[in-house]
């Protein structure tokens, strides 16, 4: 027990060692200007512009969902501008950041870390190595510094989405206006809860290709063993990103 | 020249067991061995793609494991690479492939034209037609085209010291003898000192000036082609003398009996 305990406790602090100095040289090769803009905006694109449509799809239902059960639950006991409120403020708050990083984590994540995890089983990061390249300049610091403005862009047009189709939820399903939609969701709003959902945007957008990054670079033992890589990157990112959610309400909101 | 000196690696197994031997510049050396004792590993340690467990290796009087990250970079850039699978960037053309071999920033330093003209000139040198593989994909080549693409990147750069992974495993014999003649040519025109690892025993000794025989992660014999084709160790004879080694191995076997009773009835 005691020793399976202590093997749980070397795997994450060397997990977290890894991670520390992984980010930690990517921001040296940031600062040092050994970053390549074509490449970072190339990840940009591939993380931000490809993800998009399942971010949009995401963001709707998640607004609609909202709006629906809301609804349900209101009419009847409570004013149905408050509905406004909640649907405004559960995407932001909530519902935004947190189901754009899963799909980001599905989508761009586990790309990641099987591209990674292939190029190290056949060769390619010692064939870097080899050539006097770090991969860490090459390969990691693009997508890592990548990953928070893509996030940031997600998030903020989810948001902005997700709430729409709230908004025209509630007007198909309980018959609430525009203008009342609007005028509950005003009421509570805090300019705040903007920057707070982009904040963890922005925590998400790190975590994210840092994870997959380095489950990637960590992958030994061919098509099988970038497999597990992936499967445990995955696994890695959903808890990590969860557990930074949790941490966020008693850090910024209290 | 390359100095080892007392390499040891364990991972779950040892597979270098304090080896030590030097390379003169210049010099050609074969690399032969049973799988898994530690071939591949030592050329990994040569330019610190694997750190050691103990010991160091020295090139041109540098040492690789005590070197800054900046000293080991130059070290590098002194090295070509060829990997046992070519290990070239899937989402690389051919010629970004082989332009990635010339120091970081080429083409600002050198010119685009210069770039080009180097890729086209180490492509050429390994019999391949820029004008055909230039703008392929590595998943569009053969085997043996994808280990041309692999050496010539590994050439571009005009290395001191050109360290091969296997360059011939996995092709057939008459690509497999191309590429020898290759290593040959290139060490010859360009005095660049050679490790070659290699399980074709033939070739390996036809294209160096060296032997060394890996067994156990120990040096089991180091020499001319000639003093292993002569040595009296039986690892030594089994490696030279694939025929008898064979013959030794099927002993006994009923399919060899066969074969053996079919030979002597077709004898007049």
């Amino acid at each position: 027990m005691v020793r399976a305990i202590g093997g749980v406790g070397v795997t994450i602090a060397r997990h977290a060692g890894g991670m520390g100095l992984l980010a930690s040289r990517t921001m040296a090769a940031l600062f040092t200007g050994q970053v390549s803009l074509r490449e970072f905006l190339y990840q940009l694109y591939a993380m931000g512009v490809q993800s998009l449509p399942l971010v949009l799809v995401t963001a709707i239902l998640s607004g609609v969902v909202t709006s629906q059960q809301g609804g349900y639950q209101f009419t009847g006991s409570i004013p149905l501008y408050v509905l406004g409120s909640v649907v405004t403020s559960s995407v932001v708050l909530e519902l935004g950041p947190v189901l754009t990083a899963v799909v980001v984590i599905g989508r761009v994540g586990a790309r990641i870390t099987a591209e990674l995890g292939t190029m190290q089983v056949s060769e390619q990061i010692d064939a870097l190595y080899s050539l006097g390249r770090d991969p860490v300049k090459v390969l990691a610091a693009p997508r890592i510094l990548a990953g928070m403005p893509a996030m940031v862009l997600l998030v903020g047009i989810a948001n902005l989405v997700g709430v729409l189709a709230g908004m025209m939820a509630a007007r198909l399903t309980v018959g609430l206006g525009h203008a009342t939609f609007l005028y509950g969701a005003r009421l509570f709003w805090h300019s705040y809860d903007f920057f707070y959902s982009e904040m963890k945007a922005w925590c998400f957008g790190f975590i994210i290709p840092l994870i997959s990054v380095h489950m990637g670079l960590l992958t030994r033992g061919g098509a099988e063993g970038v497999g597990r890589s992936t499967t445990g990157s995955v696994v890695f990112m959903i808890i990590a990103v969860l557990v930074a959610d949790a941490l966020f309400p008693p850090l910024f909101l209290n | 020249m390359i100095e080892y000196h007392q390499v040891y690696k364990t991972f779950d197994v040892p597979v270098l067991a304090g080896v030590s031997f030097r390379v003169e510049s210049g010099e050609t050396l074969a690399v032969v061995g049973p799988s898994g004792t530690g071939k591949s590993v030592l050329l990994k340690t040569t330019i610190g793609l694997i750190v050691p467990d103990r010991g160091d290796v020295i090139i041109d009087g540098q040492s690789v494991f005590s070197a800054t990250p900046d000293e080991l970079q130059a070290i590098r850039r002194k090295a070509g690479y060829v990997f046992q699978n070519a290990a070239l960037f899937d989402s690389m053309n051919v010629f970004e492939n082989v332009a990635y071999g010339l120091p970081e920033n080429a083409t600002k330093t050198l010119g685009r034209r210069e770039v080009v003209r180097r890729v086209v000139r180490a492509l050429e040198d390994v019999n391949l037609d820029p004008a055909i593989v230039l703008n392929k994909l590595p998943a569009e080549l053969s085997g043996g085209m994808r280990k041309r693409v692999g050496l010539a990147r590994a050439i571009v750069g005009e290395p001191q010291i050109l360290l091969y992974d296997e360059p011939v495993t996995g092709l057939d014999p008459v690509n497999a003898a191309a590429v020898d003649r290759l290593i040959c040519d290139i060490a010859d025109r360009t005095h660049v000192t050679s490790i070659v690892v290699t399980h074709d025993i033939e070739g390996g000794l036809s294209i160096s000036d060296r032997v060394a025989l890996l067994e156990g992660g120990k040096l089991r014999f180091l020499g001319t082609p000639d003093e292993f084709r002569r040595s009296k160790d039986p690892l030594v004879r089994a490696f030279a003398d694939r025929k008898a080694a064979v013959e030794a191995a099927m002993a006994g076997s009923a399919r060899a009996g066969r074969l053996a009773e079919d030979k002597s009835a077709a004898l007049p």
